[in-house]
């Protein structure tokens, strides 16, 4: 325990860390997310094509590759051609925008899926309907997709999120010092692991409760047409 | 078509030195390895690999930076230029040197014959004929001793830890296994307080490898042989007795490059 108080600015540190990666992927991936589900739907063949070549991919590959083919072989190929052109010796890759975006980019396939079925299971009668009292385009995604769409999502939402957060665990590959290689670098360093360790499964506890309870919110608030007196 | 080839080569060449006479080192360290680095409470790196870094540096005269990497992702990250070398407790082995180039070793931590204190044994192919000697089954040191003692009576144990309990039983005239490991978890524990070293490190290259060296990128000649030349100085004025002693109750570098 004092272990843990000597080297709480550590931890705290590798906090701040995760969470700002975790938010920032999770930025990335609805985006991503959204524009996939749309892609899919769409009657755009090349749209449907990319979106499905994304997710096919993506999913296909584990995580940790992914990273390290995204920040080293990126970082390889940056350096190739600034070799080639001469224009520039080695520019550097930043380790949060990369760990974020590719983070982003892996569970943006997930969001994909999870958009794409809540589009789906809205009534297809609604739509009509919309389009024949003459709605436009962007008022019948807002009052007719939009609320029903979060309704269906949240609970696939929900799941990729927590997997999301944890996920967030593989950038220390990169270099990137969140919570779980600060608890392990201290640990190793302290020859206290398990102190470290446990303390860090704590945090994560912590963050997933915090998560579920602003999830239960926003069911709440996005099922009050439907909900049961 | 060869000429073109070696342009091309030279004008990199030309690129890189260029960037290397004026930029800092980048050096990558790891920081979960103690005594060889670890993280201070303030976050700080600290330890031996850490002070050598540092040492090193300053006999280059070279401004330095270190670069926390994950152990992980250490070789990846020296090949895509995030860091020029490193420095990082990392054994020079022949798969990584398909990848990577390494300098002369700055440590090779000795393996060492360890008996009781008035044995009277001496660590030597005589000195330890027909006497029963404790290895670990499989290990480098399983190796050297079939070597170097042919006439002991080798015991061969599963771990580490059977051979120094069997040797504080009595069940075995002495054991050979890693210096540090001896010191650390036998010579410096109650069990082990009648023990003591043998004279004579034992560093064959064949059966323990090259040691511990300082890795660049391949075709990095100059900057690893930069770094061969200082951990030289640094040997011969005293600054790495300084570090060495700050951590080690005894010296870890194990003798000339050559061996013995």
């Amino acid at each position: 325990m004092d272990l843990l108080i000597e080297y709480r600015s550590q931890l705290w540190a590798g906090l701040v860390t995760t969470v700002q990666i975790a938010l920032a992927s999770l930025f990335f991936s609805v985006a991503l997310g959204l524009i996939g589900a749309w892609a899919k739907l769409s009657a755009n063949r090349t749209a449907r094509a990319l979106a499905g070549a994304y997710t096919t991919l993506v999913r296909g590959v584990p995580d940790l590759v992914l990273i390290m083919l995204v920040f080293f072989g990126g970082q390889v190929t940056l350096n190739a051609i600034g070799a080639a052109t001469g224009l520039w010796d080695y520019l550097e890759v930043s380790q949060f925008a990369a760990g974020a975006l590719t983070i982003g980019v892996i569970f943006g396939a997930y969001f994909t899926e999870t958009f794409r079925g809540a589009i789906l299971a809205i009534p297809r009668g609604q739509i009509e309907a919309g389009i024949s009292i003459g709605m436009s385009r962007p008022l019948l995604f807002r009052r007719i997709v939009w609320p029903q769409m979060v309704r269906y999502a949240l609970p696939g939402f929900g799941n990729n999120w927590l997997v999301q957060l944890k996920t967030t665990a593989l950038v220390s590959v990169i270099g990137l010092q969140d919570l779980v290689y600060n608890a392990f670098a201290a640990g190793r360093s302290t020859d206290a692991l398990f102190t470290f360790m446990a303390a860090a499964f704590v945090i994560y506890l912590g963050l997933t409760a915090l998560s579920d309870l602003g999830l239960r919110a926003l069911e709440r608030r996005y099922s009050r047409g439907v909900q049961r007196a | 078509m060869i000429r073109k080839t070696l342009i091309a080569a030279a004008t990199l060449a030309t690129l890189a030195n260029g960037a290397f006479a004026q930029d800092k080192l980048r050096i990558g360290v790891e920081g979960a390895y103690p005594p060889f680095s670890f993280k201070q409470a303030d976050g700080s790196l600290a330890g031996f690999d850490i002070d050598i870094a540092m040492a090193l540096c300053a006999e280059m005269k070279r401004d330095c930076e270190l670069v926390e990497q994950d152990w992980d992702g250490m070789i990846p990250a020296l090949k895509a230029k995030k860091f020029d070398a490193i420095v990082a407790s990392m054994s020079i082995t022949e798969e990584r040197k398909r990848q990577i180039d390494f300098s002369a070793k700055y440590y090779k931590t000795p393996a060492r014959v360890v008996a009781k204190k008035d044995s009277g044994l001496e660590g030597t192919a005589t000195g330890l004929a027909g006497k029963r000697l404790g290895v670990q089954r499989g290990s480098t040191h399983q190796c050297y001793a079939e070597k170097m003692f042919p006439e002991a009576e080798i015991v061969l144990y599963g771990t580490q830890e059977e051979v120094f309990s069997d040797l504080a039983l009595g069940r075995i005239d002495a054991q050979l296994s890693d210096s540090l490991i001896s010191q650390e978890s036998f010579l410096s524990k109650p069990e082990g307080a009648d023990f003591a070293f043998l004279a004579g490190d034992h560093t064959d290259v064949d059966c323990y490898g090259e040691g511990v060296g300082i890795a660049v990128r391949q075709g990095e000649e100059e900057l690893r042989d930069a770094f061969s030349a200082a951990i030289t100085a640094i040997r011969d004025n005293g600054t790495y007795k300084t570090v060495n002693d700050k951590y080690f109750p005894f010296d870890i570098y194990g003798g000339r490059p050559d061996g013995m």
